[in-house]
């Protein structure tokens, strides 16, 4: 047995979590009643006393996923930039706000966790003047960061309490640099994954970086055709819980920023069928699609109401359906997929567990019919095995 | 002083847009050149992030005009670029067509400078003279 499979993984979701030894993969529904070390001790305690903590490597997923507010200059270049950077990162965005224009912009209610500020080159001053700081005044967040032109960085630093400062997002040539914003959005939500949901708890039981799930997923995609017969470019659906994660190529958007990954993912935070449940009911009542759908299914708009195997069912496929709309130039979006072009569709996460391949297919192909109006019909891989997590997580 | 330059539209005369920014350079501005196939509003975006004195447009094949209709219409949601110096050369018309007639009409379109089959050096000379003037 080589060294890499000693390991013992775990991945802890908003619903289930999964453990993978070099033997088994085991899945188990968390107990909330229950602080989850103890519920993994109680469910899988002799797997993990038998790993040294050396030996444990764990991701999470529990629900994740920051909210961001991005204050920039343009479309074209700073809020372009920071948005790209922001959802590779794992992060929701709310709101964009187009400084110049900031006064006509109402206040997000909920506390934002962090919010993100950005313009200019670094030789470009004079940008940010009060009506920036009467604007942040009236908003409640957590974190905040600028990414802008250095020139305006004291003045920012004196007049914004807690202000993070990081090098500019933006070079004189008018490209990005994504690595310090993706490192300290990436760390945060780390944080947030850990400090939410008792996460730090499981640290008793590894020495090893708690890393956020979507993150290790997105690891696995250069590598993921040495397990599965997948054909570039491909979208991989990951319906969880709480969220829903899409990891697409690259070369299924129309876009020239170039970044050394060649996979982008965007995170659904309010799309999961068990702890976002109503939210996705919600997005489906206001899809006029959803009702020919649910149709097409053979069941009535009452089964939102229900409890049951069957509804859990059409829950996921309405994911499914909503998921692929979102990213479609149905809906005009962040990132709108040329889905036309898309040969394979991975489905990873508990969605594999209850769907079986003709369910989905049903879905992607009631899809491509009625928003695309075509034929097209791109090869449907599902992970049942949770392959993609174990793979990134043994390359981590 | 600072220029945003490139090629307007469905355009990829790459050649003249890589001599328009090596003549800026030569003669002292500083220049952040947006290539070829760029669209109006990436190009007043870029004005805005590197706070740019000068918005120099060139087309090839007559593809300004249809794009520089929307100019006025696009500047004015822009805030602050009141004092854009506004210019754009090449060949602007499809066809024929001679420079008492071109000139007007894309001054009528916001630029404050239009050089039509004007060579590259007598149009840089203007754009000097132009800003001099305007300086003092």
């Amino acid at each position: 047995m080589s060294k890499m499979n000693d390991k013992l993984l775990i991945d802890v979701g908003s619903t289930y979590f999964k453990l993978c030894t070099p033997t088994s993969i085991e899945q188990h529904l968390r107990d909330f009643n229950k602080g989850i070390l103890d519920d993994l001790k109680y469910k899988c305690g002799s797997t993990i006393d038998s790993y040294e903590k050396d030996d444990v490597h764990i991701c999470s997923s529990a629900n994740g996923g920051l909210s961001t507010l991005i204050i920039g200059l343009t479309n074209s270049f700073s809020l372009k930039y920071a948005k790209n950077i922001a959802f590779n990162s794992g992060i929701n965005i709310i709101e964009t706000v187009m400084y110049q224009n900031i006064q006509e912009y109402s206040i997000p209610s909920d506390t934002i966790d962090v919010i993100i500020i950005v313009g200019g080159i670094n030789s470009n001053s004079n940008i940010f003047s009060s009506d920036l700081y009467s604007y942040l005044n009236k908003l409640n967040y957590s974190n905040i960061v600028y990414v802008g032109s250095e020139t305006q960085a004291p003045a920012l630093k004196e007049n914004i309490e807690n202000t993070v400062i990081l090098p500019n997002i933006i070079d004189n040539k008018l490209h990005i640099i994504e690595e310090n914003l993706k490192v300290y959005l990436t760390n945060l939500y780390q944080e947030d994954i850990v400090g939410k949901e008792d996460i730090k708890h499981l640290y008793d039981i590894t020495s090893n970086q708690i890393y956020s799930t979507p993150y290790i997923v997105n690891k696995t995609l250069p590598i993921i055709h040495t397990k599965f017969a997948v054909v570039n470019p491909y979208i991989l659906i990951d319906i969880g819980g709480a969220t829903t994660d899409i990891h697409y190529s690259k070369d299924l958007v129309d876009d020239n920023i170039v970044t050394e990954n060649e996979y982008d993912r965007l995170v659904f935070k309010k799309l999961g069928v068990y702890k976002s449940k109503e939210s996705l009911i919600f997005a489906a009542q206001n899809n006029e699609f959803v009702y020919e759908l649910l149709t097409h299914l053979k069941v009535t708009e009452n089964i939102f109401q229900e409890q049951s195997q069957k509804a859990t069912k059409v829950l996921m496929q309405l994911a499914i359906f909503l998921v692929l709309c979102k990213m479609s130039h149905y809906k005009q979006a962040y990132v709108n997929l040329k889905l036309l072009s898309i040969n394979s569709i991975v489905l990873t996460g508990g969605i594999t567990k209850v769907l079986s391949s003709q369910e989905i297919e049903d879905i992607i192909s009631f899809f491509y019919k009625k928003i695309l109006n075509s034929e097209h019909n791109p090869v449907t891989i599902l992970d049942s095995n949770y392959d993609i997590w174990t793979l990134g997580a043994k390359g981590k | 002083m600072k220029v945003v330059t490139g090629v307007v539209g469905n355009d990829i005369h790459v050649v003249a847009n890589r001599l328009i920014e090596l003549s800026l350079h030569a003669r002292g501005f500083e220049v952040f050149n947006l290539g070829v196939n760029t669209y109006l509003e990436e190009f007043f975006d870029a004005v805005v992030e590197t706070g740019a004195d000068i918005l120099l447009i060139s087309s090839l094949n007559g593809e300004a005009e249809g794009w520089s209709r929307e100019i006025k219409l696009l500047k004015s949601k822009y805030k602050n670029l009141e004092n854009l110096v506004m210019v754009i050369g090449g060949n602007l018309v499809v066809g024929s067509a001679d420079a008492d007639t071109i000139v007007p009409k894309y001054k009528n379109y916001g630029f404050d400078l239009v050089f039509h089959q004007v060579d590259l050096s007598t149009g840089l000379d203007t754009l000097e003279e132009f800003l001099k003037e305007r300086n003092k």
